[in-house]
């Protein structure tokens, strides 16, 4: 039988591999692991972040346009300048950086007592390198849904980009990557991208969006769309790539309520670039090599409160746990999340929980509209502040908390979007009562009511 | 311009590649005369990379001749070439009484054929064997001689050896004419192509879904294609590769598949439906009908992990459904190997093998080289290298450890490599099946802009003038603003 090997590489540590320890490893250089970093290094920890970049800003860097750091800087910014603001921070300290610098695998040993270290492997230009840290915070971010994974059919040529690559093509390469372009799907990327499409003197046909509302944020509807005439084309889809060799068009149907295509409704629209915003995905291989256990909804960690997952040691914050909606979100819960991590690298984890109660031990899950339910597991009674997202839009509906089929607490009526992260603050004594009751699992969900 | 060659052969598919290799080590001059810009751009590339072990073909065809012995020399071709593959064995499953007996009937052709070692198992050999098959499975074929391979992998590599050997390749070289002189002439054929005549002595027709033109052109057999369509698709890779799971075949085709591949992904392959020659489209309805398929052979199957899909076109002869390799009985000095359609990829070696004693029957005088050497050593590959080769090939070229396909661990040296081996890439895709920057679930999302960066650079030319695939699939159009 010939040579059958797995793809999974080999990181065990190896002696002939230079190794640095560190308290916290930080993986991924983009927002979450630049606000992890901090917060790990105000916490008194030694400190290194790992990027696969030459720079630190991750995505920010080619997000060029406004509209971050109006919560955390109390000020509108572009990307690169709200990046530019952290690296700066980071740059003032000893945090280590291993930049262009691309992580192989995270190696979490034995299970043993204190003396427990994750070993990260990585390669650079300067050769394979090991790092040790007491502990790590996963913050690789996520990627974009590509065509395969929402199974477009038709032919395969030139000219279907991801709407972030052709991003940056634009922002990053100067590179034009068509001149007339339909975009599909109507997520803050896609929208983002029909502006700049347009200021760059490529027309944009069209965003087309399967569901019956817009994906973005309602100010990028706007200040994208509308402000630029560009239509937007709701509960229809693309259900055909046509072009051998370059995009020539392509087909758009119209959708039903199940979101299938209605025959007879297929309109051919010239192009000669797809851009695709329909989605994006936490990227967790490493995370899963690691043997950290995710969460199908979101497809990343299951965490507790202090944002550790299921391997004692290993954070996650950012868009590898959950898509954000906001950079600025992303940000405090990372400052969160490198806290935690140097409190546990530093041995006195257990002043991050304001009562350390090995009796608490609750699962958390969405239910109603609420499509997941952020962390998934909490082990201590304390104010927690518990994020998620509806599935679909709803004028009025509320949150209720339930614990053994009672309903412990119940919001307002409002409304509530997909396009926005919530959070919700969970008291101490609602967690309290549902241990008093026995539970063992906490219910967040969100239900829509009828209007009075 | 013309060039003048013992032997030309059409197609630099796995069919014409292997039979070039086979060839390289006899003192001829031989070329190699592609359409495309590219190694295996047909039906080589489309397919789901099986060895089938040769139970499948009735008893008596030339794919029975052949694929049984195909699938046998895959290991030693394996092992001479520098390529991956992995012989894990099949099963056919089976649900009942019927299949059962339609199991047997396989079993019988599969002896027939002279497939070595198949066996009919029950439900506890079959969860031994693979554990994720269906147990609704009551019975199955069990034929530990089935494997898999990237198909394109062969193609290069073989081409990769028979050119190291001597042999040329023609790109981008679609025949348009051939002249047929009198049998008297030394080089009777003469190939018309944009890139250049070639005259040639003997003419191997290995155009996959063309060979019916090329056979036409030369005033041979008159034959007509079928394009048979099937979709495929990849799903990401999985922490232990699958077994290939068969469905009991229809009369047509072999049925949804289900196969890891030599990279740990897993495959399934394929639809079936005659459609428009050249039709390289993928459809809802045959996605939906593989994904389902899937299902039933491995339940626990995470079918929303699809990485590609894709389809192409069986080359598969009009009324007879078999292999036509021999020597053309209307014009002597060609020799056809056309209607390559599946078991395509099991039998190449095996085809390439009956090639030469067909030309050896007809005359052709094959006179072993002194310098022929075999072997092509597999290009470097960081993903599955040790560690310590990885610090080995960092410290030779810090390009090794600069990062550029993230998905599949695919450093720009890596990428320069495959840009420089000979015949080497001239494409963004011809890198991907050459070091599979690209192949992972992002699908080039992170690594395309740089990858055109390397091919721009290495090949001096402009971004804008870097190519998906073939002639026409530019990537960008050039600079937005600014100084050139």
């Amino acid at each position: 039988m010939a040579e059958f090997k797995s793809s999974a590489i080999d990181c065990g540590v190896v002696e002939a591999v230079a190794t640095q320890a560190f308290d916290v490893v930080v993986i991924g250089g983009g927002p979450a692991g630049m606000a992890a970093a901090m917060a790990a290094h105000k916490a008194g920890a030694r400190v290194a972040i790992v990027e696969r970049e030459q720079h630190l800003g991750g995505i920010l860097r080619q997000c060029i346009h406004p509209g971050f750091g109006l919560s955390h800087f109390k000020q509108e910014l572009t990307g690169p300048e709200y990046a530019q603001r952290i690296i700066d921070q980071v740059h003032a300290t000893d945090i280590a950086l291993f930049l262009n610098s691309m992580v192989l695998g995270i190696d979490s040993g034995e299970p043993t007592e204190d003396t427990a270290v994750h070993t990260v492997t990585l390669m650079s230009r300067d050769g394979m390198l090991q790092l040790t840290g007491r502990a790590i915070v996963l913050a690789m971010g996520c990627r974009e849904r590509t065509r395969s994974e929402i199974k477009i059919p038709g032919s395969r040529p030139a000219g279907v980009f991801t709407a972030g690559l052709a991003q940056r093509y634009i922002n990053i390469e100067n590179l034009k990557p068509g001149s007339r372009a339909v975009i599909l799907g109507s997520g803050d990327i896609g929208l983002i991208m029909a502006r700049r499409c347009t200021l760059e003197g490529i027309s944009v046909e069209g965003v087309y969006e399967l569901m019956p509302y817009a994906n973005g944020l309602r100010r990028n509807v706007k200040n994208c769309l509308d402000d630029f005439g560009i239509p937007l084309h709701l509960s229809t889809t693309v259900t055909r790539v046509i072009g051998h060799d370059r995009v020539e068009a392509v087909e758009v149907s119209q959708v039903d309520e199940h979101l299938a295509p209605i025959p007879g409704t297929e309109r051919i629209v010239p192009c000669d670039t797809l851009l695709l915003s329909v989605g994006l995905i936490p990227e967790n291989e490493l995370s899963v090599g690691a043997g950290v256990e995710l969460d199908p909804r979101t497809r990343g960690a299951v965490v507790d409160q202090n944002l550790q997952t299921g391997v004692p040691g290993i954070f996650a914050c950012g868009n590898v746990l959950h898509v954000h909606d906001l950079a600025d979100n992303v940000t405090t819960e990372s400052e969160r999340a490198g806290a935690a991590a140097a409190a546990y690298a530093l041995g006195d984890g257990a002043e991050t929980n304001a009562v350390a109660d090995t009796s608490c031990e609750l699962t958390v899950s969405p239910a109603g509209i609420a499509g997941y339910a952020l962390p998934g597991r909490i082990t201590a009674v304390a104010l927690t502040k518990l994020n998620f997202r509806v599935r679909r839009p709803v004028d009025t509906a509320r949150v209720r908390i339930l614990a053994n089929g009672e309903e412990m607490f119940a919001g307002k009526v409002r409304a509530f979007k997909p396009s926005v992260m919530e959070s919700f603050p969970l008291p101490a004594k609602v967690i309290q009562r549902a241990l008093d009751l026995g539970a063992s699992e906490i219910v967040l969900s969100v239900d829509p009511v009828e209007e009075a | 311009m013309t060039e003048t060659f013992d032997i030309a052969i059409v197609g630099a598919g796995i069919t014409g590649c292997a039979i070039a290799r086979q060839l390289a080590r006899y003192d001829l001059s031989i070329c190699v005369v592609e359409a495309a810009n590219d190694i295996a751009l047909g039906a080589s590339k489309a397919n789901g990379g099986l060895v089938h072990a040769g139970y499948d073909p009735t008893p008596g065809t030339v794919k029975a001749q052949v694929n049984a012995r195909g699938c046998e020399l895959y290991g030693a071709w394996a092992q001479e070439l520098g390529f991956l593959f992995c012989r894990t064995g099949s099963m056919v499953l089976g649900f009942n009484d019927e299949d059962r007996a339609h199991l047997e009937k396989l079993r019988q052709n599969g002896l027939a054929n002279g497939v070595p070692e198949l066996s009919i198992v029950g439900p506890d050999r079959i969860h031994e064997l693979e554990p994720r098959a269906s147990t609704k499975a009551t019975c199955a074929l069990w034929c530990p001689s089935t494997g898999f391979v990237d198909p394109f992998e062969v193609a290069i590599a073989a081409l990769e050896n028979a050119v190291a050997n001597g042999v040329m390749f023609m790109r981008s070289a679609p025949v348009e004419a051939i002249e047929v002189a009198s049998s008297g002439e030394d080089a009777r054929f003469a190939l018309a192509t944009p890139a250049g005549n070639v005259r040639c002595r003997y003419l191997i027709n290995a155009a996959g879904n063309g060979a019916a033109d090329i056979s036409h052109m030369a005033g041979a057999e008159e034959f007509h294609m079928v394009w048979r369509q099937g979709n495929i698709v990849v799903l990401d890779k999985e922490p232990r590769t699958l077994m290939p799971l068969y469905p009991v075949p229809t009369p047509i085709s072999k049925g949804v598949i289900v196969t890891g591949t030599v990279h740990g992904n897993t495959v399934i392959t394929a639809t079936a439906a005659v459609r428009e020659p050249g039709d390289t489209q993928t459809y809802a309805s045959d996605v939906n009908a593989l994904l389902n398929g899937a299902r039933k052979l491995v339940p626990d199957l995470e079918t929303r992990r699809v990485v590609r899909a894709f389809a192409g076109g069986r080359p598969v002869i009009r009324g007879t459904n078999d292999f036509f390799i021999g020597q053309s009985a209307v014009v002597p000095g060609l020799f056809q190997a056309a209607g390559i359609q599946s078991p395509g990829v099991a039998s190449a070696p095996a085809i390439a093998e009956r090639m030469e004693l067909v030309m050896r029957e007809a005359g052709v005088e094959l006179h072993e080289r002194a310098d022929w050497n075999p072997i092509r050593r597999a290009p470097d590959d960081f993903d599955r290298a040790p560690l310590a080769r990885k610090e080995e090939l960092i410290e030779s070229d810090p390009a090794w450890g600069q990062i550029a396909c993230r998905c599949e661990t695919v450093p720009e040296a890596e990428i320069v490599a495959a840009i420089r081996r000979r015949p080497g890439a001239i494409s963004v895709e011809g890198v991907k099946r050459r070091c599979r920057a690209g192949m992972g679930r992002c699908q080039s999302g992170f690594c395309q802009s740089r990858v055109v960066a390397i091919l721009a650079r290495e090949l001096g030319c402009d971004p804008s003038e870097v190519l998906l695939e073939d002639a026409g699939s530019w990537l960008v159009e050039g600079p937005l603003k600014g100084v050139r």
